[in-house]
């Protein structure tokens, strides 16, 4: 599992260096991302340490933004005088989203595989 | 009372100064959430992240605590996001075989779900009068939320807000998703599931594998490729058109 976690460190690293000298607008650990990325395509598969620590990741992606997140108490007067605003684009944008990206998926399929 | 003991305000003096405390408190708080959200047999409503922040902030309300005291502690969980984001590769790589054949339906649904999500809350949120802190939070909020923020940072938006929008749109996402679904008639589960992770991320993904295997594999794949070309996508074009 150590094995893994070094080979995700050092693509973090990779990305953070290339993100600070060479594309300011990507987030370093975007383009760690990709790099692993390539580097499992490389390899034609994922490495059993590299796979342990992503999968215990996923499984608590969740309690790793709650720091950040709590520190909505310092907006808190600020949001509540904009809460109709912000519900209403949150619902829609949603809505929309979902649907668009249906429709969307669902059209093309259609023309590309069962056309009449 | 023996003498060598501290007083209890010593005490608390103590832990309050020590990082110990933010790290237990955003622990435990994320594990009562995490029972919440299984009690309720997986309601998207109970996301344990919305609990833990609810907890938090009314623990940290009573204690009379700064955000800035918390933070210092609880930076150590903070931190791993971007280790967590690096490591989002696998599930995408693993995910790859499934666009074999449906690659355009799928990139046409993720451009037009990616787009239709910005511009709807932007332009939303400017009409009914946000300001352009609440409106930079609505960016990246499609995005997978360790990923959003750290877009939110590189368009120099709220990181905080970004994840507060992020969640909720998560939450609406998952808890609306079947409803939207079945009024625009998409059936195939592949779609269904693809729809979902484009516009609901992780807390879509997560509610699409408990109703259908496939629906799952294909939110996740949406969710890690809306991460990734977002990233890549939405600082540059906000950097074009400012």
């Amino acid at each position: 599992m150590i094995d893994g976690l070094v080979r995700i460190l050092v693509f973090q690293g990779i990305g953070e260096v290339v993100a600070k000298f060479v594309v300011p607008l990507v987030p370093g650990p975007v383009i760690g991302l990709v790099l692993l990325l390539a580097y499992l395509a490389w390899r034609g598969e994922v490495p059993e340490g590299v796979a342990l620590v992503s999968a215990a990741f996923m499984r608590y992606l969740g309690v790793l933004f709650v720091p950040a997140a709590v520190g909505v108490v310092l907006f808190w007067p600020h949001l509540q005088r904009q809460a109709l605003a912000i519900i209403v684009a949150l619902v829609v944008s949603a809505v929309a989203t979902v649907a668009a990206s249906a429709l969307l998926a669902k059209l093309l399929s259609r023309g590309g595989s069962d056309a009449p | 009372m023996r003498p060598d003991l501290p007083a209890i305000h010593e005490i608390w003096v103590y832990l309050s100064g020590s990082p110990l405390l933010a790290l237990i408190l955003t622990l435990a708080a994320y594990q009562a959430g995490v029972m919440i959200y299984e009690r309720t047999q997986l309601n998207p409503l109970a996301n344990p992240v919305l609990i833990a922040v609810t907890l938090i902030a009314l623990v940290l309300a009573a204690l009379d605590m700064p955000y800035a005291t918390y933070f210092e502690g609880a930076q150590f969980v903070h931190f791993l996001l971007g280790t967590a984001t690096v490591s989002l590769a696998v599930p995408i790589y693993k995910g790859l075989p499934s666009l074999r054949g449906r690659l355009l339906p799928l990139a046409a649904a993720l451009l037009g779900g990616g787009v239709t999500s910005i511009v709807t809350a932007v332009v939303l949120a400017r009409l009914l009068g946000a300001d352009e802190i609440v409106v930079g939070g609505m960016y990246s909020k499609s995005l997978t939320a360790p990923i959003a923020m750290g877009v939110a940072e590189r368009i120099g938006a709220s990181p905080t807000l970004t994840a507060v929008f992020t969640v909720t749109t998560g939450i609406l996402g998952a808890a609306l998703g079947r409803f939207v679904l079945d009024a625009v008639r998409c059936r195939e589960w592949w779609q269904r599931g693809f729809a979902i992770g484009v516009a609901a991320h992780g807390i879509g993904t997560s509610r699409a594998f408990s109703v259908h295997p496939e629906a799952g594999a294909y939110a996740g794949l949406a969710m890690g490729l809306h991460g990734v070309i977002g990233a890549i996508v939405i600082p540059w074009a906000i950097s074009a058109l400012r």
